[in-house]
Formats: structure tokens, sequence, C-alpha cells
């Protein structure tokens, strides 16, 4: 590695990066509930909601993680049952991939990195799909701000204590959370197709066609 | 007294609205007694950069609070991509940051090829990083040139522009596109650079820095920009972490945090360059780093162009690499005759395989990766989810201007209106990334 992985005044390190099981063995030290796994060469910890908070406080609090950036923050939904939803023919003879699950959940991704100290980690936490509910982290890292509206605009995932949870990329108006894997995609009628009179938006009868 | 005679204003017992309709301003002024007012920049602005609607609350000139409204500009990519084959998605996410489609390419790629586990061609890599750093170059080109039209100087817009359709000349002599190149593919490039393109390089690599030398006569001791810039936007290194912003802003600020050197990524670890840093935190500040970022570039691409190896361009596995080496002209993309001989008239599985690649495509282990990226904004990360099939199940985008924008209230507190311009363009926010 180059100099400037070196801590140093100049590089602005402070140490040097934990090592991936360091970082499990870190954070399970202090979080004794938390899973951990390890695949292509990133770590994910799996915690609880309640947890959430108090976790992410620690990662940027405590001296060996020091996790000053929280880079990104994500959602992906697990709807109920199979969710390998179109299954095609391996052309490649890797294994397919398919977990049921009995409940659907928006599992919503933090990806806490250190500048101080160069290394990064993921963690995990799931919310049900039926009513979605999170602690907010924006008490933590402000940065959460865009990221959780943006979570709630696609996956209608509730932070709660977040200062302004309104939609950020879709229209105010907008019925449903288009990334959830139950919206219905490419069949959606227009309401006012052929017709002259373009009615507004809260005369327009789109809850009949996204229920 | 006041306008807007005709319908009744909702007036609630705290909060006077009041309607301007050209009365006497002398009367409208005197009926306030909060001074607060709000007022909406854009999203039709020319200093917005795009589709970016600010709401400004004003005490007097000065700003009190500034609210970023987006979306306008949403076109639903990462959800398309789900629907989209792995090799489909590259077309997809270079129109998202279009003034870095190279760096969106780039890294969704290293992110599916992390998932299928291959190593891509040494040749590829280098090709890659010789775009991207002209990408850089290109982008803060437009930043410059943006930039200095905001603030009056047409002059700068004109040059900044100039140079960088010669960027632009090189990506199309390589991809057949000036912008949204799709040029970068999963496992390599779509295909090899032309003959003539080191020579390109060295053209540009012998044009740029002479150029730069002019900006910087033009802009370095113009009082104006001077005046404009100085002191104007400060964030400091703890409150840009706090907001998530990276890339030139952190830099700006003191932290020499660059991904290219901190995860190197296509090979960077080869390639000798300073990690530029400034410690004034101001607008001036970014525009000096900047400045020095294009210089660490063509010093980056001239190291990979002395160094560039032979070889394919493309991984060898016939199950994810398109199987054909198409002729490139100056016409576009041609025919692979040999390949279509052996198609047609050889080989029956060569034809099934062809087949499979280009209706269904190859499919990816599954797993969930996080490849983040250096953009010209910052980092720009990719998480992809696969489930094992030939799509995406899903794609997120952390977009360095999105996150960056969250800095602009902080940045703009305490400055005039006209200041939140130049807070603005310093922030160098692309809304085609932000709104994705």
């Amino acid at each position: 590695m180059t100099s400037y992985l070196d801590p140093s005044p100049t590089s602005g390190l402070t140490g040097p990066p934990l090592s991936l099981d360091e970082l499990a063995a870190r954070v399970t030290e202090r979080f004794p509930e938390v899973t951990t796994d390890l695949a292509f060469g990133e770590l994910t910890v799996h915690a609880a909601p309640e947890q959430l908070v108090e976790l992410l406080a620690f990662c940027r609090d405590d001296e060996e993680l020091s996790c000053a950036l929280l880079s990104d923050l994500s959602g992906v939904h697990w709807p109920a049952g199979d969710h390998v939803i179109e299954r095609q023919a391996s052309t490649t003879g890797w294994p397919e991939y398919r977990v049921s699950r009995e409940d659907g959940v928006i599992e919503v991704i933090y990806v806490v990195r250190s500048v101080q100290r160069n290394h990064r980690f993921r963690i995990s936490v799931a919310a049900s799909d039926e009513d979605p509910r999170l602690p907010s982290v924006t008490e933590v890292y402000p940065t959460a701000n865009y990221h959780e509206r943006e979570v709630y605009d696609f996956f209608g995932v509730v932070f709660d204590g977040h200062p302004d949870l309104t939609r950020i990329l879709m229209p105010d108006d907008w019925l449903g959370h288009p990334h959830r894997k139950d919206y219905p995609i490419g069949g959606i009628d227009i309401p006012y197709k052929n017709d002259k009179f373009i009615p507004p938006p809260q005369e327009r009868d789109l809850r009949e066609v996204i229920d | 007294m006041v306008a807007n005679p005709g319908t009744e204003p909702s007036l609630s017992d705290d909060a006077l609205e009041l309607f301007v309709e050209g009365a006497d301003w002398e009367a409208v002024v005197d009926a306030v007694e909060d001074e607060t007012i709000s007022i909406n920049m854009g999203p039709q602005h020319p200093s917005t950069h795009g589709v970016l609607r600010l709401v400004l609350e004003l005490d007097g000139e000065t700003v009190t609070k500034l609210t970023p409204i987006i979306g306008y500009l949403h076109t639903g990519i990462e959800k398309n991509a789900e629907v989209r084959t792995w090799v489909q998605g590259t077309t997809f996410f270079t129109r998202m940051d279009y003034l870095a489609p190279l760096f969106n390419e780039t890294a969704y790629c290293l992110g599916v090829e992390k998932l299928l586990d291959v190593e891509v061609p040494e040749r590829a890599q280098a090709v890659r990083v010789i775009l991207m750093e002209f990408n850089r170059i290109a982008s803060h080109l437009v930043w410059l040139a943006t930039g200095g039209m905001e603030l009056g100087s047409t002059t700068m817009m004109v040059f900044g522009f100039r140079e960088r359709e010669h960027i632009l000349d090189l990506f199309e002599s390589q991809s057949g596109l000036r912008m949204n190149h799709a040029y970068i593919r999963p496992g390599g490039l779509a295909q090899d650079v032309t003959d003539d393109f080191v020579e390109r390089c060295e053209a540009l690599l012998e044009l740029l820095p002479r150029k730069l030398a002019e900006y910087e006569d033009l802009l370095k001791r113009n009082p104006i920009w001077n005046d404009r810039l100085r002191d104007v936007g400060h964030l400091d290194a703890d409150t840009a972490l706090a907001h998530g912003v990276t890339g030139p802003l952190l830099r700006a600020a003191g932290v020499p945090w660059d991904l290219r050197k901190a995860e190197p990524y296509s090979g960077y670890e080869q390639y000798e360059f300073d990690v530029p840093t400034e410690t004034a935190a101001d607008c001036y500040a970014r525009f000096l780093l900047r400045i020095e970022e294009i210089r660490q570039s063509m010093r980056i691409i001239r190291q990979a162009i002395d160094a560039l190896p032979g070889g394919p361009v493309m991984v060898a596995d016939k199950h994810i690499a398109w199987p054909s080496q198409q002729a490139l002209g100056v016409d576009g993309i041609g025919n692979d005759p040999e390949y279509i001989r052996h198609i047609m008239g050889e080989s029956m599985e060569a034809l099934i395989n062809h087949f499979k690649l280009t209706t269904q495509g190859f499919t990816v282990p599954a797993g969930q990766v996080y490849v983040p990226v250096e953009s010209p904004r910052g980092e720009l990360g990719y998480a992809i989810t696969s489930t094992g099939t030939n799509k995406p199940y899903r794609v997120h985008v952390r977009e360095p201007s999105f996150v960056n924008l969250q800095a602009a209230d902080t940045m703009s507190r305490g400055h005039m209106v006209s200041d939140v311009v130049v807070v603005v363009a310093s922030l160098d926010p692309v809304m085609g990334g932000v709104d994705r």
C-alpha cells in the first residue's frame, strides 16, 4: 500500500484500518445479539430495529471504529413467499438462489465508513412490509435525512423521529411506493387518456388503479 | 391596501399572507411585521444546474434557510434496471449523472464483476482509468464553465465548453457517443480502442495544460472572481462528514479522502498521483482544488497511456462476454463476418449461446455488494442485490450530488441571495444524478 494509507497527521488517518474480522468482533463485543456475515469481501451486521440508533451511535463514537461517515442507506423489498420472481435457466451453472420467507420484509442497509481509519461495513435491519417502521438515525448522522426520505418514498418505511419525512423524488401526490415488489409495473391505466379534460390530481381515480 | 382583491387569501392568526400584484410597494412593506420572505429560486433558473428548485427564506437580503426541492428529473432508472438484463443496465446507469457517465458505468460494472467474481483484463482496466480521468477533467471543465457563467464570466463558459468538446470527441471516437456511452460493460469494454487512441490522448495532454494556464490567468487574480468566491460557502470537515459530503468539498476542507487511494479499483494503485487538499474550505478553495485535480488526472493519464498493456479488453468467458469481435469503422460498429460464418455455418452450440446471451443475458450469483468509486463529485456507490437471475433484483445508487445537496442549507445561511448561486455552483450538483 502507498504511504497515503499510513497513519500520519498529513494523511488524515488516525490509525490502521480494522480487518473485517476485527470489525465484527468489535461490534459483537458491545452488541452480543447481532449476527454478522461475510460475503464478497464485505461485512454485514444484522441488527434488530430497537438497537439501531444505539448501534450506529456506537459506530460513530467508538475510537476503534470511528465511522464518522454514513456512506449509504438503501432499501430492498423481500416480499413473503418465493422472492425469485422471474427464474431463468442458468446459463453458467451457478446454483439458483431461492429463499422463501413467511413474512415479507423491507431490508434497510446502512453503509458506515471510517474516513479516519479507512474501513467500512454494512448494517442491515429488517422491517415488516405490512407496516414498516424504523427509528430515524438523523440524530446520529444528519446525512440520513435525504436517504430516509428516499426509502420512505420508494418503500413506504416510516422513520420515527425524522424531522421532515416527505416524498423526495416522486411527486407529492403519488400513490403507492414504487420500489416495492408488489407495486404494479407496466399495467397502470392512465385515467385521463383520450379525455379532453385532464382532471386535477385530487380528482383522479388513481387509488383504484393502484389497489 | 394589498393586492389580490379578487380572491380571499387564507389568513391564519399568526401568519399574514401578502400577495403582490403591482400595488404600491411601500404599502406592502409597511404591512409586514415579520420581515422573513420566502422566495422560490428555480426550478427553471439558469444557475440551478438543471431543474433544482430552492426555497429561500430571506431576512432582507440575507438567507436564513434554504430548502432544496428535487425530483423534477426523476426517471426511475433504478426501478427500470430491475426489468432489464445485467448488460442492459449499463445503458440506464450511464444516463444518471450525465457529466460523469463513465464513472456510473464503471461503478456498476465493478459491482457486477464483484458478484460474478471475474477479473477484468489489464488493458480494459487501463482504458477505463484513462477514460474516467478524461471524464473527470471534462466534468470539472463544465463545472468551471457553468460556474463562470453564473458569475458573469461568459468567456470562461466558452473556454470550458470548448476544451470539454475536445474530450468528448475522444469519447465519441471510441464509443460512438459524446455522452451516455454504455462503453464499459460487465467484464470489460464494448470494443477495443481504435488505433489512434494513444495519439488522440497525447494530443489532449498536450493541449490541456496550456488551456489550464489560460483559465488560471483569467480567473486567479480576477477581482470579481476573488470577491465572489472567497469566504463564501464555508463547510468545515466535521460538518461535511456529518452531511455525508465527499469529494472535492471534503478535500477542500483539508481531509485527503480519495477512494482511488483508499480503496483502489481498476488498477489505480499502480499510478502515482497526489490527493490535493485545501484548508480554506470556501468556494475559492474548491476552485483551486478542482484545477489541481485536473492536473493530477492528466498525470494519471500520462502514466496509463505510457504503460497501456496489450491483450483482450473483455473477459474470456463466452458466457459473459459478447462473443463476436465487431469491427469499428468510421460509420460505426460493423459486423464480424468470421463470427457470423461460425455461428451460422459451423457450430449449433455457438448459435444457441449467442441466442441466449442476446435474449436473456447471463445470470449473476446471488448476493449483495456495495461498490464505491471516486466520481468528480465524491463517493459514487452502487449497492447491487442479485438473486441469481439474469436481472438485478435491486440496484441502489449512492449519488454524490444527491447527498452533497443536503449541505447547501448550512453553506448558504447568513449569506446574500447572490451567494447562493456561488454555493450551489461550488457543490456542483448534476440533477440527472440527484433525481436519477
